[in-house]
């Protein structure tokens, strides 16, 4: 899967996670400029990527992701 | 050996002194020896339990972070766990060891012949956690295992930090323990001033703010209606100086050092609601619990089959907060069982703040209602928020200081009670007229500090009391320290008969 079809599902993942469908989201995107994206909703959306895409992040990934360009990082090297 | 006294003060300069004159590769050991030393003087116990916690997660997290078999690996980091956990449970809670006084009394008597004095460890609920955190780091494979034991023990037991934290995770302090360090001026300068700013709200408003909260908690005949209100909010007033003094001392310590700690506070009694209060109080505590257990529940089997179960039966929206609701009910149980294991506690610290929580969320549709002829944005409705909120926290406090659930309840009584006034007014609790301006004054005084620190959005980086004068000429802050010290001199509450160990988070 590429980068470009990552970002497409995510996308999607993110859209239906957060009810807007406006969301668009980058390698710069970070929680704060995402409106609802807050600890109580960082669960929900880690397990809707997981079950998106088919993969397992681990509890220091949960923790430790600094931004979507990390997130992504980890989508494509756990697919590969 | 407490935080704020004159013994801490010349054990501090001492290290010091020894920490700059030796070599850098040094400096980790001087440290460990001084905090050795420190654990010592405050009973062979402590030290005892501290090196057995550290030892046990020392190996479980080698174990955890190997190269080993999967389940070998949980299973290793699990027993630490639950060992430490419970032990500290056992010791806190539930006097087990109790048990053995008598054997113990013979071998290590305490100066009043009790056993807890000497055997409950300081800091156990902090240093606890914190290399509980090691071991799940190193499970999850956020940091490697450290392989010097020494390093490692200097993390469990680094002298600032261990009578009240704050936390630390291992991955950011051990970085802190072995960069290159250099005595620099602004160090020293931030070193001092926080901890003569921790001095004051210790010794200053803490310990006066403390005559009329024991006298008010200790009688509802006599004090009652207004008392009743002005005794909880002063004991929000000495809780947040009292712990928020052993932090700057902890933190101006550590800087002495070159050492960085993480910052435990950000102007909580500012905040705009519950979920903002403790993202502002006791943030390191906070953050742990939500690596260490709120996600790691949330990101568990069952609770992600509870979440698609519940999104069957409320509908999407609805019923993926169900887990949410479970784990924080889970999380503030732990948390109110954690400062104490009484229900006070659990009540006070605990469920309710879980009720204001959670409650907030299920009604956030009507509030979203009732919130649409206000301007959210304009400062009356902030403030509104912010004294909604600090009411909120105030009725945490009529538990978490009461002796017990019934004695919070009689003291609710009386605050709707319309009692005769105590001959002599406030002064009938026993303080003068002079300590009630100088704690007025010196109240403001935190107040302006706190609004200098204050910062809107939670998750920015605070301003500190250092930053306040930082940029004035040195004469100026020169003058403006010596007036602190000063001014801790002539008011502060110290001396004969007066016990500066007794922090209230030190007892948790």
């Amino acid at each position: 899967m590429t980068r470009e079809e990552v970002y497409e599902k995510l996308n999607e993942v993110f859209q239906d996670v957060f009810d807007d469908e406006d969301i668009t989201v980058t390698d710069e995107t970070v929680a704060s400029d995402v409106d609802g994206w807050d600890s109580l909703e960082h669960i929900n959306l880690l397990v809707a990527v997981e079950r998106a895409f088919g993969i397992k992040f681990t509890m220091g990934q949960t923790t430790h992701l600094k931004n979507v360009g990390e997130m992504v990082d980890v989508i494509i090297e756990k697919l590969g | 050996m407490s935080l704020v006294s004159a013994v801490f003060l010349g054990f501090v300069a001492v290290v010091a002194l020894i920490y700059y004159l030796l070599p850098n590769k040094a400096k980790p050991y001087v440290l460990l020896a001084g905090s050795v030393a420190f654990l010592a003087v405050a009973g062979a116990w402590t030290l005892g339990f501290v090196l057995f916690t550290a030892i046990t997660t020392f190996f479980a997290g080698k174990i955890a972070a190997g190269k080993g078999e999967g389940r070998s690996k949980t299973v290793a980091a699990v027993i630490a766990i639950v060992i430490n956990i419970a032990l500290m449970c056992a010791v806190k809670y539930y006097g087990v060891l109790d048990l053995i006084t008598t054997d113990i009394n013979n071998v290590t008597k305490a100066a009043d012949g009790s056993f807890l004095a000497v055997a409950v460890p300081l800091g156990m609920s902090f240093y606890t956690l914190q290399m509980t955190g090691y071991v799940l780091d190193c499970l999850w494979g956020i940091i490697p295992a450290e392989k010097n034991f020494f390093k490692y023990l200097l993390f469990a037991c680094y002298f600032p930090y261990m009578t009240s934290g704050p936390l630390n995770h291992y991955g950011e302090l051990s970085k802190e323990f072995t960069k290159p360090i250099t005595l620099e001026y602004e160090n020293i300068r931030k070193g001092i001033v926080r901890i003569a700013w921790g001095f004051f709200l210790k010794l200053v408003i803490a310990e006066r703010a403390s005559v009329i909260v024991n006298a008010v908690y200790g009688d509802h005949q006599t004090y009652t209606g207004p008392f009743v209100l002005l005794g909880v909010t002063l004991f929000a007033l000495q809780l947040y100086t009292d712990f928020m003094a052993c932090m700057e001392v902890a933190i101006g310590t550590s800087y002495i050092f070159g050492i960085k700690l993480p910052e435990n506070f950000n102007s909580p009694y500012m905040a705009l609601s519950i979920r903002e209060y403790w993202q502002r109080w006791h943030i390191t505590l906070g953050t742990w619990l939500r690596d260490f257990l709120y996600y790691p529940l949330l990101k568990s089997a069952p609770f992600i089959a509870i979440g698609d179960k519940a999104k069957k039966a409320f509908g999407k929206k609805n019923g993926k907060k169900v887990p949410v609701y479970l784990a924080m009910l889970v999380l503030w149980t732990a948390v109110g069982y954690w400062h104490g294991g009484l229900w006070k506690y659990v009540i006070g610290s605990g469920l309710l703040h879980c009720f204001y929580i959670v409650g907030g969320m299920i009604a956030e549709t009507l509030f979203a209602k009732m919130r649409k002829p206000f301007k959210p944005d304009k400062l009356p409705y902030k403030i509104f928020c912010g004294v909604r909120t600090f009411v909120l926290v105030l009725i945490g406090f009529f538990f978490f200081r009461a002796a017990n659930v019934p004695d919070a309840l009689q003291l609710f009584r009386a605050l709707f009670t319309a009692g005769a006034m105590p001959e002599g007014g406030i002064l009938a609790t026993g303080i003068s007229l002079p300590d009630i301006i100088v704690l007025a004054v010196s109240t403001v005084m935190l107040i302006a500090v706190d609004i200098y620190k204050f910062r809107p959005d939670q998750n920015a980086e605070p301003r500190l009391v250092t930053d306040l004068t930082g940029k004035l000429p040195v004469a100026v802050r020169i003058l403006l320290l010596a007036l602190l010290i000063i001014a801790i001199a002539v008011f502060g509450k110290y001396g004969l008969g007066y016990d500066s160990a007794s922090f209230i988070y030190a007892r948790i």
